[in-house]
């Protein structure tokens, strides 16, 4: 289990807190709380979604598993750069299996997981509405359309070269594509 | 307040925001295609491109975001209406051009038609989209104004004489909203064409007095993006459509469903309703009247069973996605346990062009029993991808011949793929079904949400078969037996097939098992899930067969029964491009200078035939997966 | 009591009320429709295991029972060659996702889907539909039950019973689709959880999956 870094604890509580002050705490809120609190946190720790239980009245037992039906939860902090592969109709069409697997050769990991230096996380996304682009692959939620695997290897080398400084050690879960908080 | 201070109110609304937009069509305007699908293929680099060589320039001209301009095969795009032109629309933009377009018109008179796509305006010097086939065909209801209108601005809209059907429904009975739409005879547009009128009056006739009104834009369904771009690009023509079913079931509060997908389209969404509040269109007392109805954006969460109705309220009331079994309906226990009314994007989106236009209007477009436009996004093998509206009826011929412009250089047809994994895929025999609700249903296809995928040759129906069937494996909720355990099952066989494992039995027991979840499962997920399946194994047999009797892929697709093989007498020896494409070093030079491929160390990945220069075209991909030599031993 | 209503099931008139569910009018009567996730008391049933379909005259596709109130003069049909095979389908998917291995299991003897097998003739292996091969990790952290998943058939009992009977809260389901199970808060064996080990669930579970540890063969 995912051990939480000093101050991470207080972060979490003050994010849930904060949320939950700015929501009526009512059962059908509980799926907009989720979402600003991961939107803050980049991911939803159980420390707060215990806390969001108590906050809502609801089973602790229900948020967990809200959390873990919807595509959009992540139980982990996700790397510092998420990389999101289509596989859209069109896009699996085109050969975005094909990306999604090139990809995953180059980093190491497989789809839905984050690498063990929270570098990159890597998934799968449905379909972004991006068809006639096709294959589509979002990059720290830019859309970038016609993906070749020679585009792959362009995009591993820009994400490689943000890897200096001490990038990893300390930032993880605020870098990704969901960061609000300057 | 009495009718005429009502619209003399609307009157006074539509000629200030009529002078705010004149203000603004005095000097050049450039409209830049910026909804997601723009945005991926550069549209704000253009955007700052044109703004930059603007302000070099010293020109008086204004850079407008603008939603779908429904060319997207031509992004990013560009429309430039300079007063005294006709307003003309420019693809596939990069730098180079702008400079070229800012320079030469905006700056000069010349507006570089070579570069134009068409032309917006009737003119004596340029043709207009109208008169390309596709304009020929396509009959622009729900997409008038995409990409043409400044959804930033209420004003665009009203001045183009939006609300002016609310104002009109407000000077009558809530009735009156009720029978043009059942006059109309508008279906649903989330798929399965259930009237719409029919389900306001069950709502409007159910005691209570607190009802909800939702717009279903949960749009899930892999290769469609009408509702994306609707809402991204004319926001305010759902609203008001919901603002109009909310006056005639008698609802106070009303919900717009989008997908965690679409962050733009909730963005643009939620502009517009605190637009429409402060100019009193949405809020308490709307237009003056009596009549209260406020809107709120509610996000989904990323699970593909939400755009089922009963899925989506629960989602809505805070739990996990699952389907209700019905009745009751929701229009008598919907959200909260209260009567709701929950229609697709765009089935709202016509509600107001029926008001404003009458009943008559709609009904002269389409067919009888399917009145209307229909709308497709258009994508996969197809020349012209895009979104594209034409009248229900049209066939589907037409739409891809005509409409898309058939198939990229020769390629050649094979089948289309119609309501996305819950639809059907269509051999060239069915092209000249009529497209509308019942026909495409009798072909064993849905009109579904809209999603259009053309494949060719190159694509196997097994494969496609089976991409469906994964995804709705993978987006089924896990409630019931059916949908949870039988598309694994019927999943876990395509993949054998794929790999030519099984026999013709296996084929019957998928037919059995398909025949099973669509009978048997809880939802319409569940119910339609076998549809890719079903319709496959009844057009495309043969193929399937090949798979199993022979292990072959006839398209070439299958990755365990296929080889890649550089042919001796093609490779140039010279070139070094594959072996430098190939990610695991499968590919090396013979002693004879010749490039071959360790097939222990080969991914399938495809690197080096796409890299391979046109004029070898050396990599070809084999199937069965036999060497030309092995080949030979057999035969002999 | 309410109002009575007569209705037709497989040829024979039975009585029974308005507001009732045909499941419920024809189990009371003794007439057998197999099922495993109807709770009479749920007014909103989750008619999620797919086995109580029955024939209603009139209607074109069959219904599942549970869902589906009685109306005077209905005509239902429990058995006929389509109705049979969806719910043999139905059973043989929900065995290829259970542990089979009835000998070691408690409840052998005392399971719902050995009621459904005798009462309809099925047999208790699979040869068309292959099993589904994953593992499950034993959950015997109670002092005197343990939960199998490996035996679980989602029937959602255990939460009926956990929720509303015993007011607890400490399991759910989570996850979506094939990963779909009966959980605690964040996975935690039941010991750890909130979970009162009241054992209500233990006692309404169909199948093998919440026993006892004393019926534990050995």
């Amino acid at each position: 289990m995912l051990q939480l870094k000093e101050g991470e604890k207080e972060e979490i509580l003050a994010c849930v807190k904060e949320v939950l002050g700015e929501n009526s705490k009512t059962h059908e809120n509980l799926i907009p709380v989720l979402q600003q609190v991961q939107k803050k946190l980049g991911y939803l720790p159980v420390l707060a979604m215990e806390k969001i239980a108590e906050g809502l009245d609801v089973p602790a037992a229900d948020v967990f598993g809200l959390a873990t039906f919807y595509n959009q939860f992540r139980l982990n902090p996700p790397g510092k750069h998420e990389v999101k592969v289509c596989l859209g109709t069109a896009c699996y069409m085109t050969g975005g299996d094909i990306t999604l697997e090139s990809f995953e050769r180059r980093m190491e990991i497989k789809e839905s997981e984050t690498s063990p230096d929270r570098h990159y996380s890597l998934e799968r996304v449905a379909c972004v509405g991006c068809c006639s682009l096709a294959p589509v692959v979002v990059v720290d939620d830019q859309v970038e359309g016609k993906v070749t695997p020679t585009r792959v290897d362009g995009i591993m080398l820009e994400l490689e070269a943000d890897r200096d400084g001490p990038a990893g050690e300390e930032s993880g879960p605020k870098e990704g594509g969901n960061s609000e908080q300057d | 307040m009495n009718k005429t201070d009502l619209l003399k109110r609307y009157e006074d609304m539509k000629e200030e925001a009529r002078q705010s937009i004149q203000a603004r069509q005095e000097k050049s305007l450039v409209l830049i295609g910026t909804a997601t699908c723009g945005l991926a293929a550069g549209a704000m680099q253009v955007k700052e491109d044109f703004i930059r060589e603007i302000e070099t320039k010293g020109l008086e001209a204004e850079v407008i975001e603008v939603g779908c301009i429904g060319h997207c095969y031509a992004e990013p795009l560009a429309i430039i209406a300079k007063p005294g032109y006709p307003a003309v629309c420019y693809g596939n933009l990069d730098e180079g051009l702008v400079h070229r377009l800012v320079e030469d018109f905006l700056a000069g008179d010349d507006p570089s038609y070579e570069y134009a796509m068409a032309a917006l305006d009737r003119n004596d010097e340029f043709p207009t989209f109208e008169d390309f086939p596709r304009g020929v065909y396509e009959e622009k209801m729900i997409l008038e104004h995409c990409g043409l209108t400044d959804f930033k601005k209420i004003e665009s809209y009203i001045a183009n004489g939006g609300y002016e059907a609310l104002a009109k429904a407000l000077s009558e009975d809530p009735g009156f909203v009720l029978e043009e739409v059942k006059e109309a005879n508008l279906r649903g547009r989330g798929g399965a064409g259930f009237p719409a009128g029919k389900k306001w009056e069950a709502c409007l006739n159910n005691g209570e007095n607190e009802k909800y009104v939702i717009c279903n834009g949960d749009e899930g369904d892999p290769g469609a993006f009408m509702d994306r771009s609707v809402l991204e690009s004319d926001p305010h023509l759902v609203i008001e459509g919901m603002i109009l079913c909310a006056y005639a079931v008698g609802s106070h509060q009303g919900y717009l469903y989008i997908r965690a997908e679409y962050p733009r389209a909730v963005e643009h969404v939620r502009e517009a309703i605190k637009q429409a509040r402060e100019k009193g269109l949405l809020g308490s007392s709307i237009l003056g009247t009596d009549f209260s109805f406020d809107l709120e954006v509610f996000q989904g969460s990323g699970a593909f069973i939400c755009g089922e109705a009963t899925a989506l309220v629960n989602s809505m009331e805070g739990k996990m996605g699952m389907p209700e079994s019905r009745p009751p309906r929701l229009v008598e226990q919907g959200f909260r346990g209260k009567p709701t009314v929950l229609n697709n994007v765009k089935t709202f989106a016509y509600v107001p062009l029926i008001i404003s236009r009458g009943a008559d209007w709609f009904k002269s477009t389409g067919t009888s029993e399917s009145p209307g436009t229909a709308v497709f996004s258009l994508v996969g093998k197809i020349n012209n991808t895009g979104l594209v509206e034409v009248p229900m009826g049209t066939t589907l011929r037409q739409l891809i011949e005509e409409v898309g412009d058939g198939l990229p250089n020769g390629r050649e047809f094979k089948a289309v793929q119609i309501g996305g994994p819950s639809g059907g895929c269509l051999p060239e025999s069915s092209l000249d079904v009529p497209i509308d609700f019942d026909s495409l249903h009798e072909a064993g296809a849905i009109m579904g949400s809209g999603g259009l995928v053309v494949m060719d040759q190159d694509d196997c129906m097994v494969s496609v078969a089976r991409y469906f069937l994964e995804f709705t494996q993978h987006e089924s909720c896990g409630k019931c037996t059916f949908c949870r355990l039988g598309t694994k099952h019927m999943l876990d066989i395509l993949t054998d097939i794929t790999r030519g494992e099984g026999d013709l039995e296996t084929l019957e027991l998928l037919k059995e098992l398909s025949e099973d979840v669509r009978d048997g499962s809880l939802c319409n997920l569940g119910r339609t899930a076998p549809n890719p399946v079903l319709t496959t194994l009844r057009y495309f047999y043969d193929e399937y067969r090949a798979h199993v009797e022979e292990g072959r892929c006839p398209a070439l697709v299958c990755r365990d029964l296929i080889l890649y093989y550089i042919k001796p007498p093609k490779c140039s020896k010279l070139c070094n491009v594959c072996v430098g494409s190939c990610p695991t070093e499968a590919i090396y030079t013979r002693e004879d200078g010749l490039k071959a491929i360790d097939q222990d160390k080969c991914v399938k990945c495809d690197n080096c035939r796409k890299a391979c220069p046109d004029e070898y075209d050396a990599v070809i991909k084999l199937s069965p997966p036999e060497l030309p030599a092995e080949k030979e031993r057999k035969a002999k | 009591m309410s109002e009575e209503i007569t209705i037709t099931i497989d040829d024979g008139e039975i009585k029974t009320h308005h507001g009732e569910k045909i499941l419920w009018a024809a189990l009371e009567n003794d007439i057998y429709i197999p099922h495993l996730c109807a709770i009479k008391k749920e007014t909103r049933p989750n008619a999620s295991c797919r086995l109580c379909f029955v024939e209603i005259e009139g209607h074109e596709r069959p219904v599942t029972s549970c869902t589906r109130e009685v109306e005077e003069g209905m005509v239902v049909k429990t058995r006929s060659p389509r109705l049979d095979r969806l719910v043999k389908t139905g059973f043989e998917l929900l065995l290829s996702d259970h542990n089979l291995n009835c000998r070691e299991c408690p409840a052998n003897r005392n399971c719902a889907l050995q009621v459904i097998a005798k009462k309809r003739g099925f047999k208790l292996k699979r040869d068309r539909i292959k099993p589904i091969e994953r593992e499950f990790e034993l959950d015997d952290s109670p002092a005197e039950f343990a939960f199998d998943r490996s035996r679980c058939v989602l029937c959602g009992q255990c939460i009926w019973a956990d929720r509303v009977e015993a007011e607890v809260g400490a399991i759910g389901f989570s996850n979506r689709g094939l990963k779909r199970v009966v959980t605690t808060f964040n996975d935690l064996p039941l010991a750890d959880s909130i979970c009162t080990e009241c054992k209500l669930c233990v006692d309404v579970c169909p199948v093998g999956a919440l026993y006892y540890k004393k019926d534990q063969k050995a």
